[in-house]
């Protein structure tokens, strides 16, 4: 940047840039704009609210009586628990897609068609796939035509109706709605990998197992942490959608999750003070894992 | 030098592993191509439920045989799938071009016309990408209904402008970064002003930023259910997404028109998504691969 303008006089570079820093401030001024008022605002008002009684019109200063109320509350806790159970799924929502990238990589015939059709699913919406979802696990769905067609017809199972099994249906679903941005993100890592690499790897003797824990994993790394991170996140922040169409955060608050919660309390209960408190909770939640996503976009930098 | 160095070498490296990385032998490849067949079948699935279903009337899809079109016939008394779409089409369309207009200047600023704190500023918007909606989903309705902007598209679409900028920001930034300075310099002293520059030469350098945010954000917002169920309240200007969800959790309307419905909601994103596929893997991975 500066190399290059080495030519012209000090007072006129001056104003030279002076002048770029004020266009610099105009281009950026639209962007910040946005961002503080519809981001940056809510979230300090978040803080704000969370220690009121609020119905969505007027505000009653109460202190941290909101949080000792939420603190006690257990539906907070069955929604963090549901997350934390929910938590159970990533490891199968990163290690389906590592497997399918890998088999894609091995390029057999028509590998492309086959790339095309496993990131199909990830272009339609949640609400569309928790419909379908709806319809695999239903009493009358295809979950227990399957069952039967294997022959044990005298066993249904009807997972969306009960508490136990309903959360499972959701990490199901969940994982399926994952598999083709994950498989997406592996196959663009494994593109990367220098294939000579591989190719020594073989010649020196390694197996097949060894090659992929000693060469393909440890170059993937990057990539399995951002889908780690992706996933996480998306876990807390993306199922709206799916619960709404698929449970309907039930049976009882078998299925709800703290974002899930945040629409139950305020707009179904009108308490807009505890679900702002929620949010805030769901805010730290996701920043803490946005903190370790940005630590590894900045490691590359 | 040495980077333009690199980076061919590398995309040369790239090209080498698209060709056949291993021959396995015969019988594994059988076998591999099973299990992918498998895995299609799996990922089809969705697919398969929605067409077979949709062309079964209710009484039909009840007793678990037949066929007929009456749930395609009768779609558009059911759900208003037209109006559907095209607030879907409008909320869309608005919001990427408010997406685009904002963050390309700013990337550009942020990487080309660095000011005072500027680096900060860029961190703080990049870090809002973190804020799930939920998380300010009740300040930000009452907010927003507080500028009486819920009645119409106008809420919803600086919403989602707001939600998407933070990206956009940060796609353009990093793309600008790789573009040289002086290209941009020579313009800016040849007399075109930074407005001039930003329209005449960054702009049109921008274009594959440009087809990656709006990819992206086409399919992000069309697929979206919360912030049209919150900030249109217009029930005759609901979007798509919207339209089937409050239908679906309702449970009255009947199952095979649902699945009609969801088959005109996925055909855009899926039209879109087969047709820039690269787009997409380039935003995903960006700033990891690059």
């Amino acid at each position: 940047m500066s190399t290059i303008r080495v030519p012209t006089t000090s007072s006129r570079w001056l104003t030279l840039k002076r002048r770029r820093q004020i266009a610099g401030v105009i281009f950026a001024l639209p962007a910040i704009a946005l961002v503080v008022c519809f981001i940056g605002v809510p979230v300090g008002q978040d803080v704000y609210y969370s220690f009121t009684q609020w119905d969505g019109q007027t505000a009653t200063w109460i202190g941290l009586s909101t949080w000792s109320q939420a603190i006690h509350n257990p539906n907070l806790w069955t929604a963090l628990r549901n997350n934390g159970l929910l938590l159970l799924s990533v490891p199968f929502a990163l290690g389906l897609p590592l497997c399918i990238a890998v088999l894609l990589h091995q390029r057999v015939a028509g590998w492309r068609i086959f790339r095309t059709i496993y990131f199909l699913p990830t272009a339609i919406s949640w609400v569309v796939l928790g419909l379908v979802a709806e319809r695999f696990f239903a009493y009358q769905g295809t979950l227990n035509s399957i069952i039967h067609a294997l022959g044990f017809s005298h066993f249904s199972t009807n997972m969306l109706g009960y508490q136990s099994e309903a959360l499972v249906a959701l990490g199901i679903t969940f994982i399926f709605t994952m598999v083709g941005t994950n498989t997406m993100l592996f196959l663009t890592g494994l593109a990367t990998l220098d294939p000579t690499l591989e190719e020594a790897a073989r010649i020196d003797g390694a197996g097949p197992w060894r090659i992929f824990r000693s060469i393909t994993l440890p170059h993937l790394s990057r990539f399995i942490q951002l889908a780690f991170v992706m996933t996480v996140i998306a876990l807390f922040s993306a199922l709206f959608s799916l619960i709404f169409v698929l449970t309907g955060g039930g049976p009882g608050y078998a299925t709800t999750t703290v974002e899930y919660l945040i629409y139950e309390t305020g707009f179904n209960q009108g308490d807009f003070g505890t679900a702002a408190l929620y949010g805030l909770i769901l805010f730290v939640i996701t920043g803490i894992v946005g903190v370790v996503q940005l630590r590894l976009i900045g490691s590359n930098e | 030098m040495t980077k333009i160095a690199t980076t061919l070498e590398r995309s040369d490296s790239t090209s080498n592993s698209l060709g056949p990385v291993k021959k396995p032998k015969r019988v594994g490849r059988w076998i591999l191509f099973a299990v992918m067949m498998v895995v299609a079948v799996i990922m089809l699935y969705p697919f398969w439920v929605m067409i077979v279903t949709s062309l079964k009337s209710e009484a039909q899809f009840l007793a678990g045989s037949g066929f007929s079109w009456l749930s395609w016939s009768r779609l558009t008394s059911v759900i208003p799938i037209g109006q559907e779409v095209l607030s879907s089409t409008i909320v869309c369309s608005a919001s990427i071009f408010v997406i685009v207009l904002v963050g390309l200047p700013a990337g550009f600023a942020f990487s080309k016309l660095r000011f005072r704190m500027s680096t900060v500023i860029f961190l703080l918007i990049v870090s809002a990408m973190m804020v799930p909606l939920q998380a300010i989903l009740m300040t930000e309705f009452v907010n927003i209904t507080r500028l009486h902007l819920t009645g119409g598209y106008l809420g919803a679409i600086l919403v989602y402008a707001s939600l998407g900028t933070p990206f956009s920001v940060f796609l353009f930034t990093t793309y600008f970064r790789g573009v040289p300075d002086e290209l941009v310099e020579a313009g800016i002293v040849d007399g075109l002003g930074y407005f001039g520059a930003l329209w005449r030469l960054v702009v049109p350098i921008a274009v594959p930023a440009i087809a990656t945010v709006t990819v992206l954000q086409f399919i992000q917002i069309w697929d979206d259910l919360l912030v049209g169920l919150f900030f249109i309240q217009n029930t005759s200007q609901r979007p798509i997404t919207v339209g089937l969800a409050v239908l679906a959790a309702g449970r009255t309307t009947s199952i095979p028109e649902l699945m009609a419905g969801s088959i005109i909601s996925a055909l855009p994103a899926m039209v879109v998504y087969l047709g820039f596929q690269r787009y997409l893997v380039k935003g995903l991975t960006m700033g990891i691969d690059r």
